[in-house]
């Protein structure tokens, strides 16, 4: 049953990926990014976090796509704006995006005599764990992130403040 | 760790200062704050402490990397008083730039990836807002918004590492990292070296280094010059900090993996921007490929031996104040212009004779011109690489300086040879102060580098 889930998932997940990027129109390949982004988040819920699955729905499919659409809708993409691209620029991505590939592809071949090293305890993905681990190993992390959170705040407002009153 | 809680409360009351008319009090504040960050770091001399669960820890490298950046930090704000004189930003700014320091303190004593990622980012997110804080500017703007993608771009490929890295050795802390590495002499798997050169990768965006500097350029011209002398000084300070404590303390088990492709990215760096500086005529884009160059030095002394720091603090001490003394007459020069180019200093020796001895002696530092900090900088590393026997690559770094003389000179002749016609520039006591210490501390790091380099000789 598992295993049958992680076919399923994993062939939608990379279908709707090459989809992403073969279809023409802007929006249908942002709907296609949030069928994967689902999947990945099925994904995550086979290997039992079911916290980062949810949190990967909300953030991911949530905020950052309606972002996406937001601006694909603002700066109204059609055939004839779109920038040309040369062949020699598209070879150049391909190349460099398969070598990557190559390198992820041959660094994961040896993994899979790590995965009996480390068997996860079955409880390692609530919201219990994590917040257990959160509050007191990674306090500081946390903490800190209010400073981030900050100057972020701080600096929109400051670009959309006008200069002078 | 004190000063950083004292930095952190700084920027808070920052922001709080707009309330009343404590805003006229701000920079005093800030002064006072920064001094104490230094103060504190300082009484916490060869008492290394671990605070939170190791998440940070304050050894004297990471303490004289945060008295550094706070040094600069309050000679950045003298420099730069005419950024602040702004009604409607000034408690933006001056929070802003705080949290950068918080950022470039993080940077400096991080022992968790999860650290690391946190100080670049919040010093990376307060940038990206003061590259853009000249709002009327197009190229302000640019320079904004260019720095954000590449350096999110560049954010990318460091948690990619990061997260390649846990995965193999199940570990955030460079320690437990370091312990794994030792306990697996027949090698961990493979994606862990696939991580080690994404963080690489990553961690050579945020130092500049070449092939990854393009963004470099046009975000340092772009930028306010103020700006401009707070990245290339206590940010790069800050980048190179995470960089080598990383490196030299973690990776520096699996030096094979990294130390190839680091030394063809150093003769990159070297050789690169010290040719394309020549063809700028732009001095704001000059000092940025010459900024990207030195880090090329910096990385010769860390490729030739990655656990002896003190070279590489020495050599950013004597680079942080050569370039904030270029900067701060620069931006005297440019007055309310947008480009700068080498004619702005035509016959400036005549005008103005201070300005012009001091961007001579800042430029003849960063040249390494005997008897000025630079130099002792240079002579440092080229001997530290000698020493271990990379003699190949230090002709390629003298050629290379070399190089930098010849563009140096270029302002430095146009000032004293070249007449021109423009109004002198007035100047205040506290800039004619700000010029004489900066002069005053090139000469003294280049006479009394002992002074430095002992606090590194355990």
């Amino acid at each position: 049953m598992t295993l049958n889930a992680f076919y399923f998932l994993s062939f939608l997940a990379i279908m709707s990926a090459i989809m992403v990027v073969l279809s023409k129109n802007p929006v249908y390949s942002v709907l296609y990014l949030i069928i994967t982004f689902f999947c990945i988040a099925g994904h995550y819920t086979l290997m039992n976090a079911q916290f980062l699955a949810i949190v990967h729905i909300i953030v991911y499919a949530g905020a950052i796509m309606v972002l996406f659409l937001y601006v694909i809708m603002l700066l109204n993409l059609n055939k004839e704006s779109e920038p040309h691209k040369s062949n020699v620029l598209k070879f150049a991505a391909t190349i460099c995006a398969g070598l990557i590939m190559l390198v992820l592809i041959g660094s994961l071949k040896g993994t899979e005599n790590m995965l009996q090293q480390q068997p996860a305890a079955a409880d390692i993905g609530l919201v219990k764990t994590l917040g257990k681990v959160m509050f007191t190993e990674f306090l500081l992390p946390f903490e800190i992130t209010s400073v981030l959170l900050l100057a972020a705040m701080v600096g929109a407002v400051m670009l959309g403040k006008p200069e002078s009153r | 760790m004190n000063a950083l809680f004292v930095i952190t409360g700084l920027g808070i009351v920052s922001l709080l200062a707009e309330f009343g008319n404590l805003k006229r009090w701000l920079t005093a504040f800030v002064l006072v704050g920064l001094t104490a960050a230094v103060i504190l770091a300082a009484l916490d001399w060869n008492t290394t402490q671990r605070y939170f669960s190791d998440m940070l820890v304050f050894d004297n490298q990471a303490l004289a990397f945060t008295a550094l950046i706070s040094i600069s930090t309050i000679l950045w704000f003298w420099l730069s008083v005419d950024y602040f004189a702004t009604q409607t930003h000034r408690t933006d700014r001056t929070s802003l730039v705080i949290f950068a320091v918080v950022g470039s303190v993080i940077m400096a004593s991080f022992n968790n990836m999860a650290m690391l990622f946190l100080g670049i980012e919040i010093l990376s997110m307060s940038l990206y807002v003061l590259a853009g804080s000249r709002k009327d500017s197009l190229s302000s703007t640019e320079a904004a918004f260019k720095y954000f993608l590449m350096g999110s771009f560049a954010t990318g490929f460091l948690l990619f590492g990061i997260a390649l890295i846990y995965g193999a050795t199940g570990s955030f802390h460079i320690h437990t990292i370091a312990q794994t590495i030792a306990a697996n002499p027949a090698g961990l798997p493979t994606f862990f070296y696939a991580g080690v050169l994404l963080m690489l990768i990553g961690l050579a965006f945020k130092i500049s280094a070449v092939p990854f500097h393009f963004w470099a350029p046009d975000v340092y011209s772009g930028s306010p010059t103020t700006v401009t002398a707070f990245m290339s000084t206590v940010v790069k300070v800050a980048a190179i900090g995470a960089f080598i404590r990383i490196f030299s303390s973690c990776f520096v088990a699996v030096e094979s993996t990294w130390s190839l492709v680091l030394q063809v990215i150093m003769i990159l760096t070297l050789v690169i921007p010290n040719i394309t500086a020549v063809y700028q005529n732009n001095v704001k884009r000059m000092l940025a490929y010459s900024s990207v160059g030195h880090v090329g030095y910096i990385l010769l002394a860390f490729v030739s031996s990655p656990t002896e720091t003190g070279t590489i603090f020495y050599y950013l001490t004597t680079y942080s104040v050569s370039s904030l003394a270029a900067f701060s007459v620069l931006h005297l020069v440019e007055g309310n212009s947008e480009e700068i180019t080498v004619d702005y200093f035509n016959g400036l020796f005549k005008k103005n004779s201070w300005l012009a001895v001091t961007i001579t002696i800042a430029l003849l530092s960063l040249a390494g011109i005997p008897p000025l900090a630079g130099f002792f900088g240079k002579y440092m590393v080229f001997a530290q690489a000698i020493n271990h026997g990379y003699t190949s690559l230090v002709i390629v770094a003298v050629i290379t300086s070399l190089i930098g003389v010849y563009y140096y000179f270029r302002i430095i002749i146009a000032m004293y040879f070249n007449e021109s016609s423009a109004p002198s520039i007035t100047l205040t006591a506290s800039q004619k102060m700000l010029l004489f210490v900066l002069i005053a501390l090139t000469f003294a790091l280049g006479l009394f580098p002992d002074v430095i380099m002992t606090l590194f000789r355990a």
